[in-house]
């Protein structure tokens, strides 16, 4: 396949992108309708990555490489799907503080075992030997192909959104994020659809960083900073916090302007983009964060939504 | 196991002393405004590079870098009130809202500062400290002046809040905002003299910090999951039990530290302790709810 007219940097600027509005879309679930701020995103996309990549690297299988590798997949989703099940159940019935401290404290927890079981996960110096599961040519050909298996997943997680805020389930966790007590005396498993939600959603997570991990080949503990919450959070809430379209209009604008659009097509100086770019994005994504609550709280698609009770339920 | 006790004890004040001072501050604020203000971190982290700076810059002992440092956190903590949190509040912003708020409010400012101070890891400028053997366990005299400063500045702040006529206002002003204003107390004074002095005490807690180890742009952010267990936790028990759980938190972090040889696993262990007493007490209210 003849790529030259694909950028190498364009195709891992599509590639964030892609993983931070499928992390968004998830995030829209639980903060969006549930009002659940999970503060803990990169650390269910991080024990997804890490569940992942020790499977498939260090552990001697008895048949093919695919085999491993979707086996791996589908234990790094299930770990984080068990995680979310556990933070769910501890977090369920605390306020938001309590929320804060127990999505924080699991993403800090992650990345703790991340740094010290160096056995499994090569603790600072990091996991090589992570391989995609198709060899096509080119290491841009195996990344294009990539990208587009993941752009199809996260179209996945678009659509199941969707049908979620069309579902009874998706009117439950709109009633549940409202106003929960009133939800509990009109019979509404409160409890049970909160623990649902996290334990679907950060398996999803899981099986983003999973799959992020394939693409980078290369795990290490950078991977697990606030950073990622960060994106996902920003891009929800500039798309609009109780939007289905939201995370994607919002991970366009912020991660696409500077992980494209920076990065590939405006010419600062070469040195900027080792730290300069880096710390004025997270300063611009840190101001978006705190201008569009104060003054546009639904976000770019807010208004177009007709639901008075979303509305009121996020400040608009 | 004498010596163990003995060993966290010793260790577990010292190294963990700025913990009581930070949290004395973000409870604070937490009391008045039912705020969790994640940018309370960075309070922590300007005082630790303000402190360093000027004793790098201008050649000031720590101690005398203590007054600045402490100074300008606490403008720093007026100035996010008026530019962000009071807006906020005018705009009716909902308290899931105002987490999120205060949470890009702290990205902005931790790249604000490393943009401004650079990625490098930075030093305080200080000689070499003397050993003294406290219960058998050696403590830098650093450490030690650290400690009994710490707790001076926690004791005046305690006394501040629960005995002076301010405080009294302050704590009035907790309970109920416009019963309080009717008895004649400014409430845009009270609440700027607080923001003011949670700041002050995350500066100085920063200083401290960043003499004790290094100044990075994430030192606040570290210590912030410990702070806010600490508030949290203690909370519930006024200031007294902030700074009991704070002096608690410290040395079961370094007695941890010293069975486990890793202060990580430390660290993991409680977090996970925290967060089980935050959901234990949580049912236990359910529970009471439900009768």
């Amino acid at each position: 396949m003849n790529l030259d007219w694909l950028d190498a940097f364009l195709i891992s600027g599509l590639f964030s992108v892609v993983i931070i509005i499928g992390l968004g879309l998830l995030l829209h679930l639980q903060l969006g309708l549930a009002r659940i701020a999970n503060f803990g995103v990169v650390g269910f996309f991080g024990i997804g990555m890490y569940a992942f990549g020790v499977m498939f690297v260090k552990v001697d299988w008895p048949f093919s490489e695919v085999w491993a590798f979707f086996i791996s997949l589908a234990f790094g989703t299930l770990v984080a799907g068990l995680s979310g099940l556990l933070v769910g159940w501890l977090i369920a019935d605390l306020d938001e503080d309590g929320v804060l401290v127990g999505t924080l404290g699991f993403a800090t927890a992650v990345l703790i075992l991340a740094t010290t079981e160096q056995d499994l996960t090569g603790g600072a110096l990091g996991l090589g030997g992570l391989k995609f599961p198709y060899d096509i040519g080119s290491v841009k050909a195996n990344e294009f192909l990539w990208l587009i298996i993941v752009t199809t997943v996260v179209a996945l997680i678009l659509l199941y959104v969707g049908r979620v805020h069309r579902s009874p389930y998706g009117r439950l966790l709109i009633a549940v994020g409202a106003n929960e007590p009133l939800a509990r005396s009109l019979g509404k498993p409160a409890f049970r659809t909160k623990l649902w939600l996290f334990a679907v959603g950060s398996a999803g997570m899981g099986l983003l960083g999973a799959l992020f991990g394939v693409m980078v080949r290369f795990l290490d503990i950078s991977n697990l900073g606030i950073d990622v919450t960060l994106a996902a959070m920003v891009a929800l809430v500039l798309g609009g916090t109780a939007r289905v379209w939201g995370a994607v209009i919002g991970g366009f604008l912020t991660i696409g302007l500077f992980e494209i659009v920076v990065q590939s097509y405006i010419p600062f100086p070469q040195g900027w983009y080792g730290q300069a770019i880096p710390v004025v994005r997270q300063m611009v994504f840190g101001a978006t964060l705190i201008v569009v609550l104060l003054f546009r709280p639904l976000g770019i698609l807010g208004d177009m939504r007709r639901d008075k009770l979303m509305r009121s339920m996020h400040g608009g | 196991m004498l010596d163990f006790i003995s060993d966290s004890l010793v260790i577990g004040l010292t190294e963990h002393a700025p913990l009581v001072l930070a949290s004395i501050g973000f409870a604070l604020l937490y009391r008045l405004t039912g705020l969790i203000n994640v940018a309370y971190s960075e309070t922590v982290t300007l005082g630790a590079y303000f402190g360093m700076w000027i004793n790098t810059s201008f050649g000031f002992n720590f101690y005398a870098t203590l007054i600045p440092a402490g100074l300008i956190a606490g403008l720093l903590s007026v100035g996010t009130y008026f530019a962000v949190f009071r807006p906020a509040k005018k705009l009716n912003v909902g308290a899931l809202e105002m987490i999120i708020i205060s949470f890009g409010l702290s990205i902005f400012l931790r790249h604000g500062l490393q943009f401004i101070w650079g990625y490098p890891v930075r030093f305080y400028d200080v000689p070499p400290p003397d050993t003294f053997r406290i219960l058998g366990t050696g403590v830098s005299s650093f450490r030690l002046l650290a400690l009994i400063s710490v707790g001076v500045l926690a004791l005046i702040l305690y006394w501040f809040i629960q005995r002076s006529s301010f405080g009294l206002r302050i704590r009035a002003l907790a309970s109920d905002e416009d019963l309080a204003q009717a008895s004649g107390i400014r409430p845009l004074f009270v609440t700027v003299l607080i923001w003011f002095i949670a700041g002050v005490a995350g500066g100085l807690a920063g200083a401290f910090y960043g003499v004790g180890s290094s100044v990075a742009p994430l030192l606040g952010w570290r210590q912030f999951l410990f702070i806010l267990l600490v508030v949290l936790v203690g909370g519930s028990r006024g200031l007294g039990g902030v700074i009991i759980t704070g002096i608690a938190t410290g040395v079961a972090l370094a007695a941890m530290s010293l069975q486990f040889g890793q202060v990580l696993y430390a660290q993991l262990a409680l977090i996970t302790a925290f967060v089980v007493i935050l959901k234990w007490r949580s049912r236990r209210v359910a529970e009471t709810a439900k009768v």
